[in-house]
């Protein structure tokens, strides 16, 4: 499919803005080609070449774009990413299936509750294995608390990228992170940790609740809820935060779709698709979330669903804690060497709604022994968010490039893996 | 020099040299040459050490979970200010580097670099067991086996992660060795500490029969005393075994439209034995994906190469490479559709990019990991090794702890 589309810069010059129109020939569907070569770019043009990453504040991890510029305006940006491959799925290969849910905490390290989730969603339908109902609810319960605590941190971490805006660039990083902080409390009195949690097993969960933790849960969130009208005023109706985002770096709803790329980026593209309600998983057929969608698709709509769905995920979780069943925690037999769960033959997939989109797992089973996969595939939604950079960086200037790539929100661990 | 840590199996790599880091001011020298004045190096080197560890500014060489702590360190509760810590985004303001997180072979000459740009006096702090010594990945081909076989480390935190009090102990480490530097000689490193002692080593990584027996010898006679393995809770002969059977070929979740589709347009007789989802025949592969986003199903979800080497024996079957493929529909009742390519060894499949613009990574992820090609594919490079990267990792050939020197 065969389609030219323009890109429009403008060069601010001494005296009048000068329009300059540049034309691109497109092989994919789309505004801009990724693979279009900058040899076709205009050759009077000041070019410079930026490059951003891999060690770099901004970029949330490990990663690393070459971006074209002219001026201070993008025309092309390039992608790197394995700067984190740290063969997850070729450690999995060797190691047996109940090994594997200390591996996978480390991949979205900012929500490792839901990578155990995923993973052994699909080690349980390998094994045909059934999931109490108290273990379900719980494993909603964390799922929900995750999704606040990740979505603090990427609330606090974007308006660092938006920098001055916001009050010398770092108070709302340290006021969310001072919210996180007792999510992560609540998560240390069940497993003993502040993340890689440990916790989800084949078959149900590996600790119960302790007592009184209903109470601490809705201390905690009546903590979270009053800063929220706080967190509103520094981002979503701040008029600086407006400046720096409405309008940048917009995504449309199809591209996205066909980029693969789903949760919170989707839905601000103006997709209703949320897995938590279409294909509902754990508890999520008897606590229905809403679904919140935006229009806009560009970095103030990313930001709006985020925190929209901090405020869900309280309602969420609150129901959650308070409908607590009573019951098992795991059914499967206890497990006390890695042994113990075999499967010789099957392929299942499975995908969750994480914080960031669907994150899947990929099972081919019967490797060398019963016991391990013969293939792990993780299957991350920052991955296919980070593919939409070379489609919606150009004609963006570097400091939007910045406010682009923090409000796709990509966590490198899971794109790398 | 010293050495990695004692019960460690992996080969060992030389610690770097810290005899050529010694920090060597030229005012040092002159002063200490003159009979007397080493009095007054003395007084000066202790207001220059005050000053220092009174304001250690972190370089956050972040890359993986650590960071994350590290940011936590430097928010609200622990809060790193108030001891004149502050992080400083470039390497030539900062006095400590804080490797927080694992070091890949990709990133390991970044690192270098980076610390090569920071200027003397310096410190490096490697914060969590991945930085320490690469902790469960340091057997694999990609990641580096410490980070103090690159640079020289100060003071170790081991954790995964540490907590940020576990970092914040590290930095007070860190004031006291720096209290220790007198005439522009460092305080002696610490030693790695040794993880291997207190953890019990994996069983699984003993049966990878492409691992040289000679790093299994050495790990099996300081693991084996740890791997008791407790057999009571194996159940008996006669007792029903809930695992040890094949389970049930899992249920399809095709609609019946697309079963439909597959038949009678398709002409589709094969199905993947396990678990019910068509094979498709290269040549109609591209046809059915269009088809497929025709009828909804828009978000491209997932392509998997699976290797299948050789086989000799009872059931004896050639190599072979399967591809899976998945698309999700949209909206409510959202449904997976999948299907399968078989392919022969060096045969390349049709690329999807042309339907789906998400397969362009994911394509790239197979190629360079399984060593699939992709026909028409407008970008095929490498995107998780090194451009000059041998060989394709995830094959069933490929040695998972291949050596890629120098970094590991």
């Amino acid at each position: 499919m065969e389609m030219s589309a323009r890109v429009e810069r403008a060069v601010m010059t001494m005296n009048e803005p000068q329009v300059v129109t540049v034309q691109y020939q497109s092989a994919v569907r789309g505004n801009v080609d990724p693979h279009l070569s900058i040899r076709h770019y205009d050759p009077e043009a000041d070019m410079m070449l930026l490059h951003f990453g891999p060690q770099h504040p901004s970029t949330h991890g490990v990663f690393r774009m070459d971006l074209h510029l002219d001026g201070e305006i993008v025309v092309k940006a390039t992608p790197y990413v394995g700067y984190l491959h740290r063969a997850v799925e070729k450690l999995c290969e060797k190691l047996s299936y109940v090994q594997q849910t200390p591996i996978v905490d480390k991949n979205d390290y900012v929500a490792p509750m839901t990578n155990e989730q995923a993973l052994n969603m699909a080690f349980e339908k390998l094994l045909n294995v059934e999931v109490p109902r108290r273990a379900r609810w719980m494993r909603t319960l964390f799922a929900e608390l995750q999704r606040i605590a990740s979505h603090l941190l990427a609330l606090g971490t974007f308006s660092i990228d938006l920098g001055g805006a916001l009050g010398g660039g770092s108070t709302l990083f340290i006021h969310t992170f001072r919210e996180r902080e007792l999510i992560l409390d609540l998560f240390e009195e069940v497993t003993g940790m502040r993340f890689h949690y440990n916790t989800h097993t084949i078959g149900g969960q590996r600790h119960d609740l302790p007592a009184g933790f209903d109470k601490k849960v809705h201390a905690a969130l009546d903590i979270i809820e009053s800063r929220i009208p706080e967190y509103a005023k520094m981002t979503v109706d701040n008029a600086i935060f407006k400046d720096r985002t409405v309008g940048v770096g917009v995504l449309d709803g199809k591209l996205a779709l066909e980029l693969g790329i789903t949760g919170p980026i989707l839905r601000a593209s103006g997709v209703d698709h949320d897995l938590r309600r279409d294909a509902p998983y754990s508890a999520y057929d008897e606590l229905v979330p809403r679904v919140r969608v935006e229009t806009a698709g560009d970095c103030y709509a990313r930001t709006r669903v985020r925190f929209d769905e901090v405020t869900d995920s309280i309602a969420l979780c609150r129901k959650a804690i308070d409908g607590m069943p009573e019951g098992p925690i795991n059914g499967y037999k206890p497990i006390r060497q890695p042994t113990m769960a075999k499967a010789t033959s099957g392929q299942v997939y499975v995908g969750i709604e994480t914080p960031r989109g669907e994150l899947g797992t990929f099972v081919v089973a019967g490797g060398d022994t019963p016991t391990s996969p013969h293939r792990l595939k993780i299957r991350s939604p920052s991955l296919h968010a980070l593919a939409a950079i070379p489609y919606i960086m150009p004609g963006a200037t570097v400091s939007d490039a910045v406010a682009i790539l923090g409000s796709l929100d990509p966590i490198m661990g899971e794109v790398d893996r | 020099m010293a050495v990695n840590g004692s019960g460690d199996g992996h080969k060992r790599l030389p610690v770097y040299d810290e005899s050529e880091l010694t920090y060597e001011h030229p005012l040092y020298g002159a002063m200490l040459s003159v009979p007397g004045l080493s009095v007054g190096v003395t007084s000066i080197d202790a207001i220059l050490n005050w000053g220092v560890m009174n304001s250690l500014w972190v370089f956050p060489m972040a890359t993986s979970c650590c960071g994350i702590e590290l940011m936590a360190a430097a928010a609200s509760r622990v809060d790193l200010d108030r001891m004149g810590t502050i992080v400083r985004a470039t390497p030539r303001q900062a006095e400590v580097m804080v490797i927080a997180g694992t070091i890949t072979v990709k990133m390991a000459p970044r690192v270098k670099a980076l610390w090569d740009q920071m200027p003397e006096p310096k410190w490096a702090i490697a914060m969590g067991s991945c930085a320490i010594s690469g902790d469960f990945y340091r057997n694999l081909y990609a990641v580096v086996p410490g980070i103090d076989t690159v640079l020289p480390v100060d003071v170790y935190v081991p954790g995964c992660p540490p907590n940020p009090e576990a970092l914040m102990h590290g930095l007070l480490r860190l004031k006291e060795k720096v209290a220790l530097r007198r005439a522009g000689k460092l305080p002696p490193r610490d030693d790695r500490p040794d993880r291997l002692q207190v953890t019990k080593p994996s069983v699984a990584r003993f049966l990878d029969p492409a691992r040289d027996p000679a790093i299994d010898e050495q790990q099996v006679e300081s693991a084996l005393h740890a791997t008791d393995t407790d057999r009571s809770d194996e159940p008996a002969a006669g007792e029903e075994r809930a695992s040890a059977e094949p389970p049930e070929p899992i249920a399809s979740s095709q609609p019946s439209d697309l079963e439909a589709l597959l038949r009678d347009e398709f002409g589709v007789a094969e199905t993947a034995p396990k678990d019910g989802a068509p094979v498709v025949a290269v040549e109609r592969h591209v046809a059915l994906a269009r088809r497929l986003r025709g009828m909804g199903y828009e978000i491209f979800t997932y392509v998997v190469a699976t290797h299948f080497p050789e086989k000799t024996g009872k059931a004896p079957a050639p190599e072979r490479f399967e591809l899976a493929y998945a698309v999700r529909s949209v909206g409510k009742g959202s449904k997976v559709a999948s299907w399968r390519l078989k392919l022969a060894p060096g045969e390349a499949a049709p690329s999807l990019v042309g339907v789906y613009a998400g397969a362009d990574w994911q394509e790239r992820e197979q190629w360079d990991l399984v060593g699939v090609r992709f026909a028409g594919h407008p970008d095929l490079r490498r995107i998780m090794m090194p451009e000059n990267w041998d060989g394709h990792p995830l094959r069933k050939d490929y040695p998972a702890d291949k050596a890629c020197p120098p970094w590991r």
